[in-house]
């Protein structure tokens, strides 16, 4: 058995002369939640769709559970648990008759009771017909089918998009435990907090191709951070800027602002030398990487 | 399949219900209408020939309108293809492109349901919903048939009707496979409807014109009976029009395995602007 639930390689998606995907070369490891980031219009969604073979790639291969899609895509999709990033549902039905539709087309694998659980914790009333839903109890439903049958594999589109705080926090939870039980979960976002919080990895899509792939403290580890340091008493030249990844950005009488690539040991060596007032460093957020990652 | 078959007929229940009772009143009424124009035979036939061939051909051409055949066709099958057509373009356009669209296909399809299966699932049920009308269609006939005294069975009126449902599965699968090959069910809905008329027309007036002839064997609805199926169902017609059918059918089922599922609202072949109504309004407010 494969030890990635997800694998492609340059996988090519063009809509006449528009690249959606530019050769995305991706590893997903079974068991992982891996956070795919990117702005709208990068790719994320195009690459979810190839895996799923609701679209097909003009080039590249893929493997999903150890399963080539194009050739076995029923059986990627028995084993997946899918939210669209626009869920659409049919109008004229109930949330449970669409649930139990859905749940019939994967041959009524899923537990009801685990089901009703489910729409408990999400705050989703079953017996409310879709037409009168709003969109973030539409997400919920999209949520819930995707999780229902207890999949091997999430591919979330956009999971918590018009979700309240209090159930997008619910729906990182039901995440954490799907990851628990051994799932694989593969979700997109741009909403960079959420994957800070629960994914372990993340790839970085720019333009479809992918950019950066790395577990997400490393990623934040390996990032640019920000450093003040206010002296005790004026410092014309303290000669920092000649410490190896240490860039200083301005001077405001006692106080130096620094921004610091990788190891702070150079630099706190070096100020040890001065009478120093204090220090503070600002640990980046994901946010910044990513966007440092877009300003190249 | 048997889901998706089933989902697809539940969708497709009122329009069963409603266009199976709406032509099953047409047909009872005109059971019960026999009679009282029986009566007034020698009114009819002036009338008839008052109106003359011209008018008759867009009614099955025929002038022997008292005879059940000639009854039946010019009271109910020689344009009942016209206004059961648009239930059949509409469904048959409509039969994936519409999830498409609206964007719930993606969903569905993220399910372990093959493609074959959805499509062919939908399109049974789409058969199942067009027999239905027509059976609904063909129980206002038997309800009112004792009262025209004719001698027609219940087997021999279920002719004209298989021949109806041939040509309404035709121009379904015709709407399925341009809705598979084109970005849009409105155009391609448009363009079967447009077909549909243009072989009534090219039909009806090839009765009255020559000239009309040569291209009257292209138009499916020369291979049409209508009520004179009555007595004389042309078989080979009835399976050559049920070979274009499925051939269609065949060909919408290859594109739909082929192509890409788009998400709604993408891909669309858009009106120009200067088609639409909002453009000319716009533009005559600027010019106010």
């Amino acid at each position: 058995m494969s030890d990635f639930a997800i694998q492609t390689q340059s996988l090519t998606k063009n809509y006449g002369s528009v690249h959606a995907l530019r050769g995305v070369d991706l590893e997903v490891r079974r068991g992982e939640i891996f956070g795919f980031l990117g702005p709208n219009g990068s790719g994320k969604t195009t690459t979810i769709r190839c895996l799923l073979v609701l679209i097909r790639p003009n080039a590249g291969t893929s493997r999903v559970l150890g399963l080539d899609p194009q050739k076995q895509s029923r059986q990627v999709r028995a084993r997946s648990g899918y939210l669209p990033g626009e869920l659409r549902l049919e109008d004229g039905m109930t949330v449970e008759a669409t649930l139990r539709y859905l749940n019939a087309l994967r041959g009524g694998k899923s537990d009801w009771g685990y089901v009703r659980k489910l729409a408990e914790r999400l705050a989703l009333d079953l017996k409310i017909q879709c037409r009168n839903l709003s969109k973030g109890n539409k997400q919920k439903v999209g949520v819930l089918q995707a999780l229902m049958h207890k999949p091997e594999l999430l591919l979330l589109d956009e999971p918590t998009s018009g979700l309240d705080p209090l159930i997008q926090q619910e729906v990182l939870h039901l995440i954490q435990e799907a990851k628990r039980d051994g799932t694989t979960v593969f979700f997109s976002s741009h909403i960079i907090s959420e994957v800070e919080q629960v994914a372990e990895r993340v790839g970085i899509i720019r333009q479809g191709m992918v950019v950066e792939v790395a577990g997400t403290q490393e990623l934040m580890k390996r990032a640019l951070r920000r450093a003040r340091v206010r002296f005790q008493k004026p410092q014309p030249d303290p000669g920092l800027e000649h410490l190896a990844g240490v860039k200083v950005l301005g001077t405001d009488g006692m106080t130096v602002h620094l921004q610091i690539e990788g190891e702070m040991d150079a630099l706190i060596k070096e100020l040890a030398k001065f009478p120093v007032a204090d220090f503070e460093t600002e640990r980046p957020s994901l946010e910044e990487i990513f966007l440092a990652y877009y300003e190249k | 399949m048997f889901t998706i078959f089933k989902n697809t007929l539940q969708r497709n229940l009122w329009q069963l219900l409603g266009w199976g009772l709406t032509l099953s009143l047409v047909t009872l009424s005109l059971t019960l209408l026999y009679k009282p124009m029986v009566a007034q035979q020698s009114q009819l036939n002036s009338l008839m020939q008052a109106y003359g061939s011209n008018f008759m051909a867009f009614f099955g051409g025929t002038l022997d309108v008292l005879s059940p055949g000639g009854y039946l066709d010019f009271g109910y099958f020689s344009y009942i293809p016209i206004i059961a057509g648009i239930f059949s373009l509409l469904v048959g356009s409509g039969l994936i492109l519409v999830d498409e669209e609206r964007g719930t296909l993606d969903l569905v399809l993220a399910h372990p349901v093959s493609r074959t299966a959805l499509f062919w699932g939908r399109f049974l049920a789409f058969t199942c919903v067009t027999a239905g009308i027509l059976f609904i269609s063909w129980l206002g006939f038997l309800a009112g048939l004792s009262g025209t005294g004719w001698d027609v069975s219940a087997f021999a009126l279920l002719l004209p009707h298989l021949d109806l449902f041939v040509i309404l599965m035709l121009f379904g699968s015709l709407a399925l496979f341009l809705s598979m090959a084109l970005p849009s069910r409105t155009l391609a809905a448009s363009l079967t409807g447009g077909l549909l008329v243009a072989s009534y027309f090219v039909t009806s007036l090839a009765r009255v014109s020559d000239k009309l002839a040569s291209l009257n064997n292209f138009s499916p609805l020369n291979y049409y009976e209508g009520g004179r199926a009555l007595d004389n169902l042309n078989w080979e017609h009835l399976l050559a029009l049920l070979g274009f059918a499925l051939a269609f059918a065949l060909l919408a089922w290859l594109l739909f395995e082929r192509r890409d599922v788009r998400v709604s609202g993408t891909g669309g072949w858009k009106m120009p602007a200067w088609m639409t109504m909002n453009w000319w309004l716009s533009a005559a407010r600027k010019q106010k």
